[in-house]
């Protein structure tokens, strides 16, 4: 059987086919080419355009032409025979649209579709509490923006991919999926919540039209996106999250680049750099930000009672690395990137030394994505120890706003584990709000949902305890170093501005445009936030981030008008 | 900087006419300060940076009755378009200020030919106007929808880009010595007896010499204990913006019949807005976007220039216009010596930087302003006749 293939041109014009495996996306087909220049950027600052980096459609900077339609995120979108990829150059021509314009409807917009429940996430947390509701018997809505179900932690190969499950974790959340789908909730994929006005109003663009939806409550199952690492070269095609690696890997079988270095903080690091190695990359270090487990016994004795299978699965990660030979050095941050005379990325590291790769991997730890929740008026408030802002929750996991919950990562990292209990804890909560009658069943679920629940989360206080590192927030950026990845705003020009008056969030973000661009401020909204804090002593709380407003992610203005009006 | 105890002039509201008025008085070497709040966005921060000077003809429908007061400002918002050039000449740096003309569009032969009979009008007004059909607007705005049927142009209209403006302004005004005070909500204001006027804010006393009022929607607030009635409203906004794309828009567009300003910034991004609702939500009365507003505004954007529809949103906003009676209320508060207003009327950032001017002469007791400013004193509004 030949393979499919699809024609990409470069940025000097040329063309070139491209083969891929059905189901991969765009990003997946051109990093196994060798392609990692998808776009220009609009002051071309490191001299470099973009390519792939969150991996996961929030950052936005893998924007590259599809069959003429510029600005498509690779990432999220799947490669198709015979489609027509370009270098972008920035800022891209808007096509006319095929077919009818819209017309302007003076009659009040329709009557929101209601639902008893509706899931924002097909995660674990997301499918969990979905499968938990409808066990409950409320009727059920899941919206999930991934053709695939399962989330991060759970990624399944992409849709269409001729391929079996990797290993267990990949099959559980097989398993989960299908529990999903199976349990009769209404469950919208590729699919986006791109308009969070009121709890009573959420408008959802399923693919073909928007609708609006009425819950009688939410939960929100959003998830976590990766933790910006600021530094010289951190925007270089080549420079990705581990995440983006990740799903490289598992949903499509497609090593980042042969040679790998990963540098951060936190287990999934080492969990990747094994996947990466076994599927035959050269892992040339891990570059872990915290100190050797053997400085701190206290809190390796403390993982593993609190969970003795979890800190096996670690520990073998560990072995695996060290039978591969690969350097695992602790206390040791990612200080720059740059690209070598060899065309390869140059990495340097605290301590000095350097290391040449294909591809760099950034996993820093996570940030929650609260925007939905936020939107709607939950209040939130900075964790400190973890570094990001949560909502306030109660014991069966609402927020400040009634009918409101939020549950997994969403709500401050937690694992999938614990995400899975929180769904359930959730679910049970607004089937008892709704006033309907839970099986007992379920309130025993729920009962031991909690116990394990507490259990998760001693293992996380451990875990974090163990890998406790200081954070890097802005210092190791220079003057030229780009902070704003959207708008192209660097650290020196935020400090002009900071400089002019000590302006407040708002006012840095109008003068200098840093946090207006396309990813909506995800990746320099906190950090700009924390520096303010430490510059200016201004709070961190509820309104310390940009202004939560729609859309919750760039959508075509096409998408957004073609209301359904069916009731 | 530490809050001063005394200054010459005080300016309450660092909008484009409180930061303009202040301009003007620290060129002719006043002592100013101006304090802002800065927690309630003022239509400065949020504004679509549109220059509008021709006539609404969908006020024009709704209102008769307002038309001759339309007419009687309409030199007032050439002047201001006019100072908006002259402004950014004497800034020295770009807002992307773009005198490219606007055009109000129509999409039926009716609501055409109503524009024909007020361009006849407002070209006898010295405007300069004309009508397009379609060929013409085939030829100079291929971007217009097949639904356009005609326009008027108006060549005195044009756009820039606020977020420069504002921070041009801004650093302008420290540059000839004036002060500004952000983040600092005057909470009271009272006729000092040892002369002049005390206001008081989370920063402390403040002594001035004279007093500029020019807090948008919070100036009817601070004039009320005095006993004058401004009634300043505050009218929550809708405001769009898309992602950047190759230039398409050249010019201002309107509608002859609908809510609808876009526009392109010089980076490419398309801002519409128009005057779609908002609302005031919470105990914050923050200015919040409204999912009707938002696909309105979007439907109609996307039906005059088609290529529009596959252009993603990136951000909505909301922030707070101010209205009082489409006029602007300017000048010295009868019976109040040294207290003055300074609040625009209707397309309010137009006006900025010439009620700033104004304002400035007003207090500075200049005789030779471009304009008789008698008409918009706030001595028009309940409770003046018993302060006078
Ligand atoms: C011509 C023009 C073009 C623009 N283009 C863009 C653009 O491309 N992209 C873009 O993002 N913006 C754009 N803007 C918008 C602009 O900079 C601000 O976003 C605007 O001033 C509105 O502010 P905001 O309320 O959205 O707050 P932001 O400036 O986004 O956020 C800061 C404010 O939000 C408040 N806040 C934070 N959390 C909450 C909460 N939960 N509830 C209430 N308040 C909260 C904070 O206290 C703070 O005051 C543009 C503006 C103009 C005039
Ligand atoms: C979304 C939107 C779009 C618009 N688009 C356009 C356009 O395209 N073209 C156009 O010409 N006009 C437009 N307007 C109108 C225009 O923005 C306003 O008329 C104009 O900016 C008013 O300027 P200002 O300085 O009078 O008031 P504001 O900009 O409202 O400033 C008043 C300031 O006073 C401060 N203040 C209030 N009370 C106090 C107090 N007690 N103490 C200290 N400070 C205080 C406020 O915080 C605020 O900063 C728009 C308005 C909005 C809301
Ligand atoms: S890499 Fe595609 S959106 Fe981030």
């Amino acid at each position: 059987m030949t393979q499919p293939s699809l024609s990409w041109q470069d940025a000097a014009g040329d063309s070139r086919e491209i083969g891929f495996r059905p189901g991969q996306s765009i990003a997946a087909a051109l990093t196994a080419a060798g392609v990692r220049e998808l776009r220009a950027t609009r002051r071309g600052l490191d001299g470099e355009g973009r390519g792939l980096h969150c991996g996961m459609g929030v950052c936005q900077d893998c924007l590259v032409e599809v069959d003429g339609e510029p600005n498509t995120r690779a990432c999220v979108t799947k490669a198709r025979l015979g489609m027509r990829l370009r270098h972008q150059d920035f800022p891209g021509v808007a096509r006319l649209l095929d077919g009818p314009v819209p017309v302007p409807d003076d009659s009040p917009l329709p009557a929101p579709q209601v639902v008893d429940l509706l899931v924002l996430g097909g995660g674990a947390a997301g499918l969990s509490a979905a499968i938990a509701a409808r066990r409950c018997g409320l009727d059920v809505l899941v919206v999930e923006e991934r053709g695939a179900l399962g989330g991060q932690y759970y990624k399944q190969p992409a849709p269409g991919l001729d391929a079996s499950a990797l290993d267990a974790q990949q099959a559980e959340g097989g398993a989960l999926a299908a529990a999903a789908e199976a349990s009769g909730a209404r469950i919208l994929r590729g699919a986006e919540l791109w308009g969070a006005f009121d709890l009573d109003r959420l408008a959802i663009f399923d693919g073909t039209r928007t609708r609006l939806v009425a819950p009688r409550a939410v939960i929100v199952a959003a998830g976590a996106y990766e933790r910006p690492h600021v530094v010289p070269g951190w925007t270089l095609p080549g420079v990705m999250t581990t995440g983006a690696a990740q799903t490289l890997w598992r949903s499509h079988r497609v090593l980042p680049g042969r040679r790998v270095l990963v540098a951060g903080n936190g287990p999934l690091n080492m969990q990747v750099a094994c996947e990466l190695a076994e599927g035959g990359a050269q892992v040339v270090a891990v570059a872990e930000a915290a100190p050797h487990p053997a400085r701190r016994p206290l809190a390796a004795v403390a993982l593993a009672a609190a969970d003795p299978v979890l800190a096996a699965k670690g520990v073998r990660y560990l072995a695996a690395l060290a039978r591969r030979r690969v350097p695992l050095l602790h206390d040791t941050v990612l200080r720059a990137v740059a690209r070598a005379p060899s065309g390869a990325l140059q990495a340097t590291l605290t301590g000095g030394a350097a290391f040449e790769a294909d591809a760099v991997l950034l996993g820093y730890g996570f940030l929650p994505s609260h925007e939905t929740l936020r939107a709607l008026g939950a209040e939130c408030a900075f964790d400190a120890a973890r570094a990001q802002f949560v909502p306030l929750r109660d014991d069966d996991a609402m927020t400040t706003v009634p009918g409101l919950f939020a549950v997994g990562d969403c709500a401050g990292l937690g694992g999938a584990p614990a995400a899975r209990e929180e769904g359930v804890i959730a679910a049970v909560a607004v089937a008892l709000r709704l006033d309907r009658e839970v099986p007992v069943a379920m309130l025993e679920a729920r009962t031991a949902a909690r116990l394990r629940l507490a259990r998760h989360r001693r293992f996380q206080d451990a875990l974090w305890a163990l890998f406790a590192a200081p954070r890097a927030g802005l210092s190791l950026a220079e003057a030229t170093t780009v902070v704003c990845r959207c708008e192209e705003v660097t650290k020196g020009e935020i400090d002009a501005a900071l400089a002019d008056g000590a302006p407040a969030l708002g006012e840095v973000k109008r003068r200098t445009r840093c946090g207006m661009g396309r990813c909506q401020g995800r990746y320099c909204g906190q950090l700009l936030a924390e520096h303010l804090a430490a510059t200016q002593g201004r709070p961190l709380d509820n309104l310390a981030l940009f202004a939560p407003r729609a859309p919750v992610k760039p959508i075509a203005i096409a998408d957004i008008v073609a209301l359904d009006r069916a009731p | 900087m530490t809050p001063p105890r005394e200054v010459a002039v005080a300016i309450v509201g660092g909008g484009i006419v409180g930061l303009c008025t202040a301009l003007e008085l620290a060129r002719a070497g006043t002592e100013v300060l101006v304090l802002d709040d800065a927690a309630r966005l003022g239509g400065t921060t949020a504004n679509a940076g549109s220059l509008h000077v021709q006539m609404q003809s969908r006020f024009i429908r709704m209102y008769p009755e307002q038309v001759p007061g339309l007419e009687r400002s309409l030199p007032l918002y050439t002047a201001a378009a006019r100072r908006w050039t002259e402004l950014e000449r004497e800034l020295g740096t770009s807002i992307e200020l773009k005198p490219s003309g606007g055009l109000m569009v129509a999409e039926t032969t009716e609501s055409y030919e109503f524009l024909a009979r007020k361009c006849e009008r407002e070209k006898r007004l010295g405007l300069r106007v004309e009508m397009l059909g379609r060929a013409e607007l085939a030829r100079i705005a291929p971007y217009l929808g097949e639904a356009v049927v005609g326009a008027e142009f108006c060549a005195e209209e044009g756009k820039l880009n606020p977020l420069l403006a504002n921070q041009a302004v801004r650093r302008a005004v420290l540059a000839e010595g004036g002060a500004i005070l952000p983040e600092t909500r005057v909470e009271h204001l009272a006729p000092d007896p040892r002369g002049g006027w005390v206001l008081r804010s989370a920063s402390g006393e403040l002594r001035a010499g004279r007093v500029v009022l020019a807090a948008g929607a919070g100036t009817g607030g601070l004039l009320a204990p005095l006993g004058l009635r401004v009634p300043t409203v505050a009218e929550p906004l809708h405001m769009n913006v898309t992602e950047a794309t190759a230039p398409l828009i050249s010019h201002l567009v309107q509608h002859a019949e609908r809510m609808i300003t876009l526009k392109q910034l010089a980076a490419g991004q398309v801002v519409v807005g128009g005057g779609w609702p908002a609302r005031l939500h919470g105990e914050r009365q923050h200015p919040t976007v409204e999912a009707s507003s938002l696909i309105g505004n979007l439907r109609l954007a996307s039906h005059i220039v088609p290529r529009l529809a596959r252009l993603r949103l990136i951000r909505s906003w909301a922030g707070v216009n101010t209205t009082v009676d489409g006029q602007c209320v300017l000048g010295e508060v009868p019976g109040r010596p040294g207290l003055f207003t300074a609040v625009p009327g209707d397309a309010g950032y137009t006006l900025g930087p010439l009620v700033g001017r104004l304002a400035a002469g007003a207090v500075l007791g200049r005789r030779d302003l471009d304009f008789d400013i008698r008409p918009f004193s706030p001595g028009r509004f309940a409770g003046a006749a018993a302060l006078a």
